[in-house]
């Protein structure tokens, strides 16, 4: 007799084989995809201005905050603009990442119970759809850039490595979170808190060199504190980010990443049952 | 036709299920207050109920099979279903499958109502395991047997919930698995429409594939399966001969060959 193609056995907490796991999950990219684009098509199907809100509320964000800085510190400049819209575009990269990873497993609940795929896909594509949401904004920064008169610089390249240690980070806490909603449903209510404090402990209202000395220890505390001083110094002052900003932000994201995946892989198998 | 895997021959193992048990726990605050929960924190940990959905049930599924699994509300056919397609897991026991399983549980898992028909073939297909290509060869098949007509292309939230349903049995009816496990899904749209699915069904019956269809209709079980198991409170009480068991199930049920079981789905 020839060897099972599946086998199916009591659970233990435990990975699954990652290179079957694997396989069967880029098998099912364009489903990703395609669900991800119908989930974001979706949210704004009803609304006059419909795909047009992906530019708007980040141009809409930014005009807030930056009547809140004139507010409070009086006065502004160019550079001071370019380093709120830049940061608080990539800032919500990751805060939609979370809103939209806390839920995707309780929300699939449908698709869950009726057929057999890599949970982790629904973490996965609300990352996918943070993205769709970012990239508009990522032109919409670069034109507020030009029209403000910024200089490029080749060092502005150094904003790709920087993305994708946030890609990283992204996913590695919507795997998370979306794991520990399974288990804890009180964490949805709790993200809302967390994100609008993680806006306030990064430097994204301020620069990170405006930051008092006896503050500084924030920085150690926070992944996205080195990733967005370094996005900023790369993309709207034409520097290159510190070195060690950099390795600390990849050393956040690889070990949220795989602590967020190993738990969710090893948890997984269980999910049907919790929901 | 899409996934086609390597042919299987008649009489080899499909499934096979060997001493399978699933508990579920829940929880039994009647009314979960926050001062229950803080008393029971105290005492440690909440009070639950096991429940015993299937407990040692032993079961072959050979290709060129096509069981019929009748029982009661709550006799465990759904768990025993997601079992096998992999979606719980088991608590004891241990199941082997020999070739590719699709699932038909529900109708229309995927579907996203803001969508379109047409959009909602992809995203269906797509979440059933068919790849792009697939589907595109398809679509005019699928199209055509769901009798949409122009309705395809308005969004899925305008659909009457027999277009709804009619929709997605077509989806999923494309599909072509070694191992096809369809629950009560055979009883979408009308009269004429339910006629259809179930002549599909019969066209999916062949020597190099398994069917596992659970359902209340025994008329049709009768007509469509070659071996019919019978599931009561998570065991497996007969197995064997569709017209033998279903005589047994209904005496059981001491009601007799009424129309109300020959025709309910």
């Amino acid at each position: 007799m020839s060897t099972p193609t599946q086998v199916y056995e009591p659970f233990r907490a435990g990975l699954p084989p990652l290179r079957k796991y694997w396989k069967s999950l880029w098998s099912r990219r364009t489903f990703i995809s395609e669900y991800s684009r119908s989930e974001l098509r979706e949210q704004h199907f009803d609304s006059v201005f419909g795909q047009l809100w992906l530019v708007l509320n980040p141009l809409l964000l930014s005009a807030v905050y930056f009547l809140l800085i004139v507010i409070i510190s009086g006065s502004s400049d160019s550079t001071r603009y370019a380093h709120l819209t830049a940061t608080l575009f990539l800032f919500y990269l990751v805060a939609n990442s979370l809103t939209g990873g806390v839920k995707s497993i309780t929300a699939g609940q449908r698709l869950i119970l009726n057929t057999a795929f890599p949970r982790i896909m629904l973490p996965v594509s609300a990352v996918v759809i943070a993205i769709f949401k970012f990239l508009p904004t990522l032109a919409v920064f670069l034109a507020i850039r030009t029209v403000l008169g910024l200089p490029f610089a080749w060092e502005m390249f150094w904003a790709i490595p920087v993305l994708l240690i946030t890609m990283l980070l992204a996913l590695g806490l919507a795997v998370t979170i979306s794991c520990i909603n399974v288990y804890f449903r009180d964490i949805a209510s709790f993200l809302p808190y967390m994100t609008r404090t993680l806006l306030y402990l990064s430097p994204i209202l301020y620069e990170a060199s405006d930051l008092k000395p006896e503050l500084r220890t924030l920085e150690l505390f926070n992944p996205l504190f080195p990733i967005l001083d370094s996005w900023s110094r790369a993309l709207v002052h034409g520097q290159a980010p510190l070195t060690s900003h950099l390795l600390i932000s990849l050393g956040w994201a690889v070990g949220i990443f795989l602590i967020g995946t190993y738990f969710f892989l090893s948890r997984e198998r269980e999910f049907a049952v919790r929901l | 036709m899409p996934s086609v895997s390597s042919s299987h021959k008649t009489n080899e193992v499909a499934v096979s299920v060997r001493g399978l048990g699933l508990t579920y726990t829940t929880a039994i605050d009647r009314r979960p207050t926050l001062k229950a929960r803080v008393k029971s924190l105290g005492r440690g940990g909440k009070q639950t109920r096991v429940i015993r959905a299937l407990d040692e049930v032993n079961l072959d599924v050979e290709y060129g099979q096509v069981l019929g699994i009748i029982g009661t509300n709550g006799a465990g056919k759904s768990s025993l279903m997601r079992v096998i397609s992999g979606i719980l897991p088991p608590t004891q026991g241990r199941i082997e499958v020999y070739g590719s399983v699709s699932t038909l549980l529900a109708l229309g898992v995927g579907f996203n109502p803001s969508m379109s028909g047409r959009d909602n073939v992809y995203l269906g297909g797509l979440a059933a395991g068919m790849s792009r290509d697939e589907i595109d060869n398809h679509f005019e098949e699928i199209a055509e047997f769901s009798e949409l007509g122009e309705a395809i292309d308005a969004p899925m939230r305008t659909y009457s919930s027999g277009m709804y349903a009619r929709l997605a049995f077509s989806v999923s009816a494309t599909v072509r698995p070694d191992i096809l496990i369809v629950d009560e899904a055979l009883s979408t749209g009308d009269a004429r429409f339910k006629e259809k699915s179930l002549n599909r069904i019969k066209e999916l019956r062949s020597d190099d594939r398994a069917l596992i269809l659970v359902s209340h209709a025994m008329a049709t079980l009768e007509e469509v399966c070659n071996d019919v198991a019978w599931l009561h409170k998570g065991k497996l009480v007969q197995r064997g001969d569709p017209k033998t068991v279903i005589t047994a199930y209904r005496e059981f049920l001491q009601v007799g060959k009424s129309a109300a079981i020959d025709e309910d789905v």
